[in-house]
């Protein structure tokens, strides 16, 4: 019999392996990591986004991030990509609302409204 | 920038735009000389006599269409605090930067957080090796992220996995090497 560790343990390594093994269909998840992006919080943002995947479990997540996109007024700025979807920018995300986009973005598929600034593929 | 931690962070991402593929992080936080250093060094294309004077103008960035704040951030924290930014660089071989603060300064910036400025970077940087080390009032610590890619039995973490292995590591050993926010 194994303990609940060892179960956990097994579930944590199997979830990690999916996880390798799909890397191409994962969410992505961009942070704005440039100068004003950081001076804005951005760093607090992207570690409550590790943080958040951790809690909920989630393996099959890219995160990355990318220099100033040329809108420091709105940083944090964060990019959600969900696989078959198009990008959706968030900008003011806090480590709050961070977390609220995993939920909601990530998990659920459901975009956070209020918090978008900018849909991709426009251009 | 609120911290030390920050501009550590914002020397870090200069790296990356330096095409760097390996960079090293050295903090020693020295009480009785009263100094904390931090040095960042790269491997990245380096700069010319020309680049490293425009690369200190608040008004000049490497990639034309920025401000390129960040090296004049670090200078004023450092001078604020009675300490010195040196940087050597090199064409083709890369760029250390040294900031120097006198510890007990009162206009010295909090250290902040590191070990989340390290993780910030390895998270968007997957393929630069980076090394850390803290030298610190109880010891050094020392996090290598070439070899931090792997569990214990030699299987290759995921992206996530290996981002939250790396943050408990590296909170864990700069606590036992002295670390304390301040």
């Amino acid at each position: 019999m194994k303990s609940i560790e060892d179960l956990e343990r097994v579930k944590r390594e199997t979830l990690e392996e999916i996880g390798l093994r799909d890397s191409s269909g994962s969410a992505k998840i961009v942070v704005g990591m440039g100068t004003c992006g950081i001076a804005a919080g951005a760093r607090e943002t992207m570690l409550a986004l590790i943080d958040e995947l951790k809690k909920r479990r989630q393996t099959n997540v890219t995160v990355s991030e990318t220099g100033c996109i040329g809108l420091c007024v709105k940083e944090p700025i964060v990019e959600i990509q969900l696989p078959g979807a198009e990008k959706v920018v968030y900008g003011n995300v806090t480590p709050a609302r961070a977390r609220q986009l995993v939920t909601s973005h990530v998990i659920n598929h459901q975009p956070v409204q209020e918090l978008i600034i900018n849909t991709g593929n426009e251009e | 920038m609120v911290d030390i931690s920050l501009h550590l962070l914002d020397l870090l991402e200069n790296t990356k735009n330096a095409n760097a593929t390996r960079v090293s992080v050295l903090i020693e936080d020295d009480p009785e000389e009263d100094t904390l250093r931090i040095t960042v060094s790269d491997n990245g294309r380096g700069m010319s006599e020309q680049e490293l004077k425009l690369a200190v103008d608040p008004f000049y960035s490497s990639s034309g269409k920025k401000t390129g704040l960040g090296l004049p951030m670090v200078i004023q924290a450092a001078e604020m605090a009675g300490g010195t930014v040196n940087i050597k660089s090199e064409v083709g071989r890369g760029t250390d930067v040294t900031v120097l603060f006198r510890r007990s300064h009162l206009d010295r910036q909090p250290m902040g957080d590191p070990a989340a400025s390290i993780v910030a970077f390895l998270a968007g940087n997957p393929g630069i090796a980076t090394e850390f080390e803290y030298r610190g009032p109880k010891g050094r610590y020392r996090f290598d992220s070439a070899s931090e890619m792997t569990d214990e039995g030699g299987k290759p973490l995921g992206h996530l996995a290996f981002l939250w292995s790396a943050e408990e590591k590296l909170r864990e050993g700069l606590a036992k090497a002295g670390f304390r926010p301040d």
